[in-house]
């Protein structure tokens, strides 16, 4: 829920964009290539069939390479957060041993093919772009013995907003679960625990959703619950803002490099209290327009990439961009507090007799949280108008490991 | 905790049984014969020649954390067809860990082949299992008579509940992300495969007595 300086967003070309071969295959690509290729970024022409299929749920991103996936592909309508600990004594041979049956596992997910021990192998059937993203809190780099990145740390405390509750935050080991069908989310969620036996445990799960691409039409940045346009303003994901979001090759520690750093802070949304105030004060307070998602200081009609005017002001002189909305005090004062947000919308069960339990999963990539996140969280805390409603409960940060190279796993470098 | 020999061959399979192969006595690793892979994606055929006759993809061994041992332990190769009896300890067999090796074997040759039997550095004894149903419908493994059959350019599925290759009297534990190396004797000769070891809760291959006590 931060803003960052105007970049142009460019739907960049999905890598290593595969499409399952076979009738099924050809059937979902032919009825949604548009759709699917907005998605993907990826050429419109794909095979027509005369039995068109629901959804492009078969296809399947490729798991190798020098990045892992689920970053800078376009965000899939369902996901998963799993946080894990390593079981107690755990050393860099049982970290080894996790990330190889990780790495299978995963493998075999995005490709449609079911991990070896997989009994119903007819539910790996379905990709759905399911991408698998591992990333490593500190307890791992220890038990690994590798050197520690400065920035792999919690992020400070901001007392003033945070209420964490441990059940939200921290851990050794985090999954990132995405895909087009919960179905493919939930089965790769039940294999992927199951295939860690003893090596690790659960400490927490956030379940998210975004608009599926088919409503959310090409173009339609991220709307929250508070029915706010998010995500609108991010780095490039196409290559020339990838000092902000990857590691370096030449990063240090050197198993961090082609990794990337991940933020997950679970922020509750009070809906009942939200719900008390009008339009218009909704609008001042994240200082962007509900319909467009442009800011306030945009015309009608403009699109929601429209810059934001902080200096203008009113016949009487008033800033038209509150001195406290959301967008002021999220953005970047600095071409260093950018990063790329990847938030999902979580929606649980309200409590009896409460109205809602609802909220936003933000999540964010970035090389350095410390010196591109921490800033701009900091500023937020101090003063934003959102934090009226708003609570943060979770916080976790992971080093995302480099993608595996064909005969690598997950996490070569860090092992050594 | 003591054990008659023989009851494997005879063995009832206990669906749905829980952890039964995970015994309370870790043993020190030492001379293992189960390995690290650095490849995750090593193939279950990555020990063998390109022109082995047979082939396993998607092979893997069900993880035994650890093995115990107890003084009373006996090896099942004492007599793997003797004669059935319940132990003291109601036919479960606490002290000869075993488990199994599953997959899809093709015989990549332009002939019949038999797999004959089998060996592995980890374990006491390598057998071919088929199972079988029960006049009262219960579910019985026990050995394949005359080996597994596999025609010439045919598969042949080793699965939890179906034909396997039980590997007994584990002398050490097969770790969950490791790897163990089994060999197969055939008709065509022996074939090795290096096989990836996976925690698995099902299938439980665990022996009970023949309820004839």
């Amino acid at each position: 829920m931060t803003e960052a300086a105007p970049h142009r967003a460019a739907g960049g070309p999905a890598r290593r964009t595969v499409l399952l071969s076979g009738v099924a295959g050809l059937a979902g690509a032919g009825a949604l290539a548009g759709v699917a290729a907005a998605a993907a970024g990826a050429p419109a022409d794909r095979a027509v069939s005369a039995h068109p299929g629901p959804s492009a749920t078969t296809r399947a991103l490729g798991f190798r390479g020098r990045r892992q996936a689920g970053i800078v592909e376009p965000p899939q309508p369902y996901a998963a957060f799993l946080a894990l600990d390593l079981a107690p004594g755990a050393d860099a041979d049982a970290v080894r041993r996790l990330f190889t049956v990780w790495t299978d596992d995963i493998e075999r997910l995005m490709g449609g093919r079911a991990p070896l021990t997989d009994l119903e192998p007819e539910l790996a059937e379905v990709p759905a772009s399911l991408t698998v993203t591992l990333g490593v809190g500190p307890g791992v780099v220890t038990a690994a013995g590798a050197p520690m990145p400065t920035w792999l740390r919690p992020l400070p405390a901001f007392p003033t907003i945070d209420r964490l509750q441990d059940r939200w935050s921290g851990g050794d080991l985090v999954l990132q679960i995405c895909a087009d069908s919960p179905v493919t989310v939930a089965h790769a969620q039940r294999k992927l625990l199951t295939g860690a036996g003893d090596l690790a445990t659960l400490r927490w799960v956030q379940r998210g959703f975004r608009e599926p691409y088919a409503t959310a039409g090409s173009g339609l940045p991220f709307r929250n619950l508070f029915g706010q346009v998010d995500g609108t303003v991010q780095p490039s994901t196409t290559g020339p803002d990838d000092a902000l979001i990857w590691q370096p090759s030449g990063a240090d520690p050197a198993w961090t490099a082609h990794g990337s750093a991940m933020v997950v802070r679970r922020i509750g949304m009070r809906l009942d209290i939200w719900d008390q105030v009008d339009r218009l004060s909704r609008e001042n307070a994240i200082g962007r327009r509900l319909d467009t998602g442009a800011p306030v200081t945009a015309p009608d009609g403009a699109p929601a990439t429209t810059p934001a005017d902080l200096h203008a002001t009113d016949e009487l002189g008033f800033t038209v961009i509150d001195d406290f909305a959301h967008l002021r005090r999220a953005h970047a004062t600095t071409p260093e507090e950018r990063f790329l947000r990847r938030p999902y919308s979580y929606d649980d069960a309200p409590e009896p007799g409460e109205l809602s339990q609802s909220g936003l999963i933000f999540v964010t990539f970035q090389a350095d949280p410390v010196r591109q996140f921490v800033p701009v969280q900091a500023r937020l805390a101090e003063a934003d108008l959102l934090n009226l409603w708003t609570v943060p409960v979770g916080s976790a940060v992971f080093a995302v490991l480099p993608g595996a190279l064909p005969g690598e796993i997950l996490g070569q470098g860090l092992l050594g | 905790m003591s054990t008659t020999p023989g009851r494997l061959g005879r063995g009832v399979v206990t669906r749905g049984a829980v952890a039964a192969l995970a015994l309370t006595t870790a043993l020190a690793l030492g001379g293992c014969g189960s390995s690290s892979a650095p490849n995750a994606d090593s193939t279950a055929s990555a020990g063998q020649s390109t022109a082995a006759p047979l082939t396993l993809s998607d092979g893997w061994v069900k993880a035994v954390e650890s093995v115990g041992m107890s003084s009373g332990s006996m090896s099942p190769s004492a007599s793997p067809m003797g004669s059935p009896s319940a132990s003291s300890t109601g036919g479960m067999d606490m002290s000869a860990p075993m488990t199994a090796m599953f997959g899809t074997l093709r015989n990549t040759s332009g002939s019949q082949l038999t797999v004959t039997g089998g060996s592995c550095a980890a374990a006491g004894m390598v057998q071919l299992h088929e199972t079988v149903k029960n006049a009262d419908g219960t579910m019985q493994m026990q050995q394949k008579k005359g080996g597994f059959v596999i025609p010439a350019g045919g598969s042949f599925v080793l699965q939890p509940g179906g034909n396997h290759v039980m590997l007994m009297d584990l002398t050490q534990p097969l770790k969950n992300g490791d790897t163990v190396a089994v060999t197969l004797e055939t008709s065509a000769g022996p074939v090795s495969f290096t096989v990836p070891i996976r925690t698995f809760t099902g299938g439980n291959e665990t022996y009970q007595a023949s309820p004839s006590s």
